[in-house]
């Protein structure tokens, strides 16, 4: 087949676009959002995706183009040299450093409203991640953190009032970690040593969503992994009564695992 | 460029990427006890023997047998064991492989390829011996201990908590760990009648020996199980009157963590003995638990045999005769066994001396509830040189009694929040630590 090269180049922007287009169809979208300032992180991805799409499409068409055109097998005029275009250097050149400055300054507002602008409310947990767990110490009755009653917790399983600013305290006990939340839309690396915060607000009333790790930190990175449970302020409260009376447990109750 | 060449060159290298990954491999086996094997001269037909006797018993890791003496449940051995699959329902099979078998290897022996990166190494489940379990220290844990495991994991080292697995699937895991532990010890039992009662020759066959298949089902079988079967009796569950009221005020708790203190550093309790007078876990270091001392031990033999076989070596120059001959004899087994041991040693994990915890960092392995703390001062640590402090058994008597544990456990609760605990600008003096500044 003459074209051959020309079409199989071609089936890369067709292919591509159409994973993007089908892909809500399989169920291979977003994570649902949940969160108060996630629809910002999205609208950016979005932007990006179309400006990019919009030009990966338009080189790739380009390329098609030449691929025929100047087929060798098909095309037996003598080659043209062109010495190269200075003004096509600049162009291209310039165009698409103004885009990415422009992109640059465009989400400025959402990175510091996510990672600058802390809110001053007390912290609500202290989240540590070890090799291959998510650990939580919450601040107990008294508030403080890092007293006898704080309630600690390791089974990954670590829930937050719905519908409040919530403020995160983030540790990493042994090599980097991440503490993403899909559905919030964060993540947040750390470094052993450094204590990072994470802030956010859960939009729906009761909502149970996946805690995922998104800085490779040995074998188990891919299975560290927990599960964050949003409910009203009145069932965390209840929940944490429950979980500080279970720690201070004196007695062999068959009630746990 | 030959459009020809080309294409054949894009099929060639289509075809191979799409052909990479078809075949199976084939189903791991079950290994020896490669260390203990070797460690008793274990003559390579009673290997087979024990080897036929455990497949007969057991099964391997694709298909285990869950032997009626035993009294596991093989719907649970079946979804853990084998390949790692999902059926047409969503159900997930080879969850021991899935989860486990990367840090704690294919027959429980801790030796995974992950182990060697881990500190502490994971657990080694073939004595048959557990860390942190309710029951009294010989006893072995009960499902709930090892369910709670699974459960929290242990915080302070690589083992993770499964909470997130539903709880048949859990259930399933420790019936497959309870499986390769009873196996573990069955092949230590077998192993140990091989290398004291077997000289060269005899026959190893249960299956067509009735006074053998009694001697393993009943006189080796018999008592794992009992005590497996009986660990639910050997609850350690503090008497009422001991246990502190809940909600108590400050200065009720105040006295309690003096009265521990003072057990803590004092001569009974002797807690200071290994956790230092810091109770950084600086005392004595250079004990080890029963998993890496049998590989010290293992290493320090092997040592050994170097001088064994050149003092040997001279011994040989000075004899004449039949004692020559005898000598070059010993020699040569010597060598043979060493040269086994040799070639053994670079599969192993260098072991590592029991260090012990650090009890102001607040991280506790075996759980942090107060009951928790209560057991492990209680009955020990089985394993490691943590001894008991309390019972050895029902209606015996402990070093402590119920309620000067639970000071103790009240103290050690206490700790990491001591002056001593937080961040300083100095080195920790000791004298300023026991006196609680």
């Amino acid at each position: 087949m003459k074209h051959f090269w020309a079409l199989l180049f071609l089936l890369v922007p067709i292919f591509g676009v159409l994973t993007f287009v089908l892909a809500p169809y399989y169920n291979h979208s977003f994570p649902r959002d949940i969160s108060e300032n996630g629809r910002v992180i999205d609208q950016l991805f979005y932007f990006i995706l179309y400006l990019t799409g919009v030009l990966f499409v338009a080189t790739e068409g380009a390329l098609f183009y030449f691929m025929w055109k100047y087929n060798g097998r098909t095309n037996r005029e003598p080659v043209k040299y062109s010495h190269g275009s200075h003004t096509l250097e600049v162009v291209w050149t310039i165009l698409p450093a103004v885009t990415l400055l422009f992109i640059a300054i465009y989400q400025m507002n959402a990175w510091a409203d996510a990672k600058m602008r802390k809110p001053d409310i007390p912290v609500t947990a202290e989240i540590t991640g070890r090799q291959f767990n998510w650990d939580v110490r919450y601040p107990g009755p008294d508030g403080i953190l890092h007293t006898p009653d704080d309630i600690i917790l390791v089974d990954g399983e670590i829930h937050f009032p719905a519908g409040e600013e919530i403020l995160l305290s983030i540790k990493a006990a042994d090599v980097l970690h991440s503490f993403f939340l899909p559905n919030i839309r964060m993540k947040q690396d750390v470094v052993p040593g450094m204590q990072q915060y994470m802030w956010f607000k859960c939009r729906e009333s009761k909502a149970e969503v996946d805690i995922v790790c998104a800085e490779l930190c040995g074998w188990g990175h891919y299975k560290m992994s927990g599960r964050a449970t949003f409910e009203p302020r009145s069932e965390f409260n209840a929940w944490l009564a429950k979980k500080s009376a279970e720690q201070q447990a004196h007695r062999i109750t068959q009630a746990t695992p | 460029m030959n459009d020809r060449y080309s294409m054949r060159a894009l099929a060639l290298v289509t075809a191979t990427a799409a052909l990479v990954g078809c075949g199976k491999s084939d189903p791991p086996p079950f290994r020896l006890n490669m260390t203990n094997v070797v460690a008793k001269q274990i003559a390579p037909e009673h290997q087979q023997a024990i080897a036929n006797i455990l497949g007969a018993m057991f099964g391997t890791p694709d298909e285990p047998i869950a032997l009626k003496e035993t009294g596991l449940d093989q719907k649970k051995l079946d979804m853990a064991a084998g390949p790692v699959w999902s059926d047409k329902v969503g159900a997930k099979h080879g969850l021991y492989r899935r989860h486990c078998v990367h840090c704690h290897g294919i027959s429980g022996d801790g030796r995974g390829p992950t182990a060697a990166v881990l500190n502490p190494y994971p657990r080694d489940y073939r004595m048959g011996v557990f860390k942190f379990k309710s029951t009294y220290t010989a006893a072995e844990p009960t499902n709930l201990d090892l369910t709670k495991t699974l459960h929290e994991g242990i915080p302070g080292t690589a083992m993770p908590s499964f909470a997130l697995l539903p709880p048949d699937e859990v259930a399933a895991l420790v019936e497959y760990v309870k499986y390769l532990s009873i196996r573990g010890q069955m092949e230590r039992l077998l192993e140990d009648h091989a290398s004291v009662e077997l000289n060269a020759g005899d026959k190893f066959d249960p299956a067509n020996d009735p006074a053998v298949q009694k001697l393993v089902m009943q006189d080796m079988l018999g008592p794992i199980m009992e005590s497996w079967n009986g660990a639910k009796e050997q609850v350690i569950n503090p008497e009422d009157a001991s246990i502190p009221p809940d909600n108590r005020p400050a200065k009720e708790l105040e006295a309690s963590v003096k009265a521990g203190r003072e057990l803590f550093y004092g001569t009974r309790a002797n807690c200071v003995k290994c956790h230092g007078p810091t109770a950084l876990g600086d005392g004595q270091q250079d004990d080890y638990d029963v998993w890496n001392k049998a590989i010290n031990d293992f290493f320090k033999a092997t040592d050994d045999k170097i001088g064994q076989i050149a003092s040997l070596k001279t011994d040989l120059a000075k004899a004449q005769g039949d004692d020559a001959t005898q000598i070059r004899q010993q020699i040569v087994d010597a060598q043979k066994e060493f040269n086994e041991r040799h070639a053994l040693l670079s599969s192993l994990l260098l072991p590592r001396n029991a260090i012990p915890r650090n009890l102001r960092e607040g991280v506790f392995r075996g759980g942090r509830r107060p009951i928790d703390v209560f057991w492990r001062i209680s009955s020990g640590i089985p394993g490691t040189p943590m001894p008991a402090s309390g019972p050895a058994g029902e209606g015996a008597q402990g070093t402590l009694t119920q309620k000067e544990i639970w000071q103790i456990v009240d103290y050690v609760h206490s700790l990491p929040f001591e002056p001593a605990s937080l961040p300083q600008k100095r080195p920790i003096n000791a004298s300023e630590v026991s006196t609680g500044e």
